[in-house]
């Protein structure tokens, strides 16, 4: 009963905040706070409860629909959870003063709870129905803001219909075959199904995964979409949501199908895996380069989910031990420092009054320290800078490309880290570091409420970097689950036969040399702190205005590259509109919505055919 | 034994560096025709320079210059040096090159709490010429590991002194060509020296450091003309089992280094990226597709 259970509490907790709102705003924000955290406890007491399944019964077409948790699911369920509740407690603050707040807690909510319905439905129909209600209230939430918002929530949502539809073709076919919509039985019919159907089924339902995943060249939604919600939602829809196309290509290609047919799956070369690896090396180095020339912070995160998509596609395909498990790891060290990076975008915003160009900012080191070390270990993470967790499945990641002789893949990957080098230190350079311009001089950190989410995620970045065997056992049971070998970790990395990891080892090399430096630091003879002024103009009169080369900062290069980003996919669709908007405006003047128009169809109708009948 | 291990690389990085350091000074004055300092004088200078008062910026100023030496140290326990390598079981040459990123993130951490125009745009160019040869960097990197099947710098060190030096092998000398080209780049002297830049911005990254940071940074920049040296041995010319051998490889790399850096004259950053990824990109480009078809 206890996933019966957690589906009740999530959808009835959303309505029950709306409502409670309705009261008083206090309640609500304290409901809201209690679902989150009630969602997180269950999930955890299921942990290694595997394949518990319970039907509720929804009477049409006489199916029985079916929810159960296995490895996978839990995986994912909590990683929901989780992030939700750090992003309802951010909001609390964050949304303070905000209009329409009843709406935004329960969209909110109902989005979490979507999700987790996705992940524990064991049939596509409720899977379907789930991941319908998630792409609606995500449509509802992302164009919260007005304005611009709307925009990209027309952009989201319309991508996201073409993506719903293609998985409903592969429902229903599905359906009208084998007459049920169970995954596992599905799974045990399928693989005696031919492989073109096979193949049908597995291109059409890789599209809507494609889409929310936000590979290249369906990945035009997501930058808008990102920059434009609000920001603890950004990081719900950067950290989990556009994963849901990892969970979905995940139960497609290895609960559905399993390996053995995928193998099969090949003319010459070409195979759906290469495909797949061809659309993960574009994305990376397609998503960081254009990451590079942006100026907008939450922009600059949005571009780097893409881009990170990517690795984890580059992981999973793979069905070795440690490419799968790299992926898999990735998915989560992303979720857990992008939602970090959005909630510091989400910080400066709050303080600086919605400030989002990065050139405006700077300096705020000195004002906002705790965001700053926020900062600096989210973009550590992102680049895989070692005892961080992005480190250790980036490094999985690498060493299966490598070893599987698939070195083009593996410098696209590559390629992609050091275009996140430059535009993360651009994104510290900018904010934090340097001068503080006149009117930040006074702002204040980050309220508590905001800084507590952003230090659980910190350490958590830092804990997985140096323990990583802690979130790679659970992972390796998702590989148990789907029959492929799993990996062998230890606490802190990988033992010898698996190739050699030792991330504790790492850490005390560095911390004992760090000591050493300092140390040596302490000993010199000391230094007097000076302002900006003082040694750049030599203490001679400055006037107070900006000194510090931010703006355009690797403009030779993008000077370079920008020709060559031209995202010939987003002009593509947008042309499309436009014809389609064309189209429609000729019809418009047909159908222009007055009788008399109608009247006048109606008799030169007749005297056509009265004409017809006089001389035919 | 272990702790010896331990200690050993690091101090003998810091000598060798510094050596290099004076040895560069004199070979460029000979070539001016001149005497040029002490081999010494960079000793003497970073012991100076531990004695003066110095200016600062903030926490970031000083932590991200520790950050970056202490990067500097980790990476040379990472490198076989001779037979000694304290860290090889700790993960392989995907580990050295991610830490390899320490140092210089640090530099740029702590120079741009300097808030100094010259120091912006010094790292901007750090930044970009290190795109720049990264790009090369990694294919030749890869052609590597893909050759040899492994991702340990200890194995590929191993191989290599069983068979033949990868510069000498056939399809690896094509990456090899490709690391000789852009190794000015790596170690940052003279055709490549655009975020130093002495004339043009001060220095660039430097323009700050006074006292002990200017010792920490020349410190940090004779690691790292060991580590981009050191690197070029054991990957091509097959490292070595004892340390004078290892030592005479390093010293041939580097004199190389030092007469280009005495003839070109500066390139422009965009110069610099046009060269970096034609000619090297190219060699090394062909050399991964050659070492990938067999």
């Amino acid at each position: 009963m206890i996933l019966i259970t957690i589906l009740l509490i999530a959808f009835g907790g959303a309505f029950v905040t709306y409502l409670a709102g309705k009261i008083s705003g206090k309640l609500r924000n304290i409901l809201a706070v209690l679902v989150s955290l009630a969602l997180v406890v269950l999930i955890s007491l299921i942990y290694r409860r595997e394949i518990s399944r319970e039907y509720y019964t929804l009477p049409f077409l006489n199916l029985k629909l079916i929810l159960m948790s296995n490895p996978l699911s839990w995986f994912f369920a909590i990683i929901i959870a989780g992030i939700g509740l750090l992003s309802i407690l951010y909001s609390l603050e964050y949304m303070k003063d905000k209009e329409r707040l009843d709406y935004y807690y329960f969209t909110l909510l109902f989005i979490n709870a979507s999700m987790l319905g996705t992940v524990i439905s064991g049939d596509l129909l409720s899977f379907f129905i789930f991941w319908e209600i998630m792409s609606w209230s995500t449509y509802l939430l992302i164009s919260y803001k007005g304005g611009k918002a709307i925009a990209a929530g027309l952009k989201y949502i319309i991508m996201s219909i073409i993506g719903s539809l293609a998985m409903l073709l592969v429902i229903i076919s599905l359906y009208s075959r084998y007459g049920t919509m169970e995954i596992s039985a599905i799974a045990s019919y399928m693989q005696t199904a031919s492989i073109g159907y096979t193949l049908f089924i597995l291109i059409t339902s890789s599209l809507s995964f494609v889409i929310i995943n936000a590979f290249w060249p369906l990945h035009t939604w997501l930058p808008d979409a990102h920059a434009e919600a609000v920001s603890p939602f950004s990081s719900v829809l950067s950290a989990v949501l556009v994963r849901k196309g990892i969970y979905g290509l995940y139960l497609f290609m290895y609960v559905i199908l399993g390996l053995n047919i995928l193998n099969k799956l090949h003319v010459g070369f070409i195979s759906f895996s290469s495909v797949l690896c061809g659309i993960g090396a574009v994305t990376i180095v397609f998503a960081a380069f254009t990451a590079l020339v942006q100026e907008d912070s939450k922009r600059i995160l949005a571009w780097s989910t893409v881009g990170q998509g990517g690795y984890m596609l580059l992981g999973i395909v793979f069905a070795t031990a440690s490419g799968m498990t790299g992926g898999m790891f990735h998915v989560l060290n992303h979720c857990i420092y992008i939602a970090l990076l959005f909630f510091v975008a989400g910080a400066i915003e709050h303080r600086t009054g919605g400030i989002r160009n990065i050139n405006e900012l700077g300096g705020l080191i000195k004002r906002m320290p705790v965001t700053f070390i926020a900062a600096l270990v989210g973009i550590s993470g992102l680049i895989g800078i070692p005892l961080t967790n992005g480190f250790v499945s980036k490094w999985l990641i690498y060493k299966t490309l490598i070893l599987g002789n698939h070195p083009f893949l593996a410098f696209a990957a590559f390629v992609g880290t050091w275009g996140t080098v430059l535009y993360g230190y651009k994104f510290i350079h900018n904010i934090f570091l340097g001068q503080l311009p006149e009117k930040y001089k006074h702002i204040k950190e980050a309220p508590l409420l905001m800084q507590l989410p952003m230090i659980l995620l910190t350490v958590t970045v830092i804990l997985f970097g140096v323990l990583p065997g802690i979130p790679l056992r659970v992972i390796s049971a998702i590989q148990r689950q789907v029959a492929l070998p799993p990996l062998q970790t230890t606490l802190f990395g990988i033992p010898k036969e698996a190739g050699e990891l030792n991330m504790i080892n790492v850490l005390f090399a560095i911390l004992i040399s760090c000591f050493i430096v300092w140390l040596l630091f302490r000993r010199a003879a000391k230094s007097v702190p000076v302002q900006q002024d003082d040694s750049y103009a030599a203490g001679s009169y400055v006037p107070k205005e900006k000194y510090h080369y931010t703006v355009n900062f690797y403009n030779p290069l993008s000077k370079m590259i920008t020709p060559y980003l031209r995202d010939v996919a987003s002009l593509f669709y947008l042309n499309i509109a436009r014809g389609t908007q064309r189209v429609c405006n000729i019809i418009r003047r047909v159908y222009v919505g007055e009788v008399g128009y109608y009247a006048m169809y109606i008799v030169l109708f007749l005297a056509f055919l009265i004409f017809i009948q006089m001389f035919f | 034994m272990k702790s010896i291990e331990i200690i050993v690389p690091p101090v003998l990085a810091f000598i060798i560096g510094l050596f290099f350091l004076g040895l560069f000074r004199r070979i460029m004055a000979r070539i001016h025709w001149r005497y040029g300092p002490p081999l010494i004088q960079p000793l003497i200078d970073v012991i100076k320079l531990f004695h003066q008062k110095s200016v600062q910026h903030g926490i970031m100023f000083n932590i991200g210059l520790i950050f970056s030496l202490a990067g500097s140290i980790v990476v040379v326990l990472f490198l076989p040096f001779g037979r000694i390598c304290p860290l090889s079981e700790s993960g392989g040459l995907l580990v050295i090159l991610y830490i390899m990123l320490i140092a210089p993130l640090g530099l740029a951490l702590s120079g741009g709490e300097g808030a100094n125009p010259n120091i912006s745009i010094g790292i901007s160019r750090k930044f970009i010429l290190s795109l720049g040869y990264e790009i090369p960097l990694l294919l030749i990197l890869l052609s590597i590991m893909t050759h040899y099947k492994t991702i340990s710098l200890m194995e590929i060190v191993k191989i290599q002194q069983n068979t033949s030096w990868a510069l000498l092998s056939f399809p690896l000398f094509l990456p090899a060509l490709a690391y000789l080209l852009i190794l000015p780049a790596i170690l940052g002297v003279r055709p490549f020296d655009v975020s130093s830049a002495p004339q043009e911005i001060a220095s660039g990254t430097m323009v700050e450091y006074g006292g002990r940071y200017l010792a920490l940074a020349t410190i940090e920049h004779a690691f790292s003309l060991f580590i981009g040296i050191s690197l070029f041995v054991n990957l091509f010319l097959g490292g070595s089992c004892n340390i004078v051998v290892f030592f005479i490889k390093m010293l041939v790399v580097f004199t190389i280094g030092v007469f280009i850096n005495a003839v070109f004259p500066r390139l422009r950053i965009e110069q610099a990226i046009k060269y970096l990824w034609r000619l090297p990109v190219a060699l090394a480009f062909i050399g991964l597709i050659i070492v990938s078809i067999l």
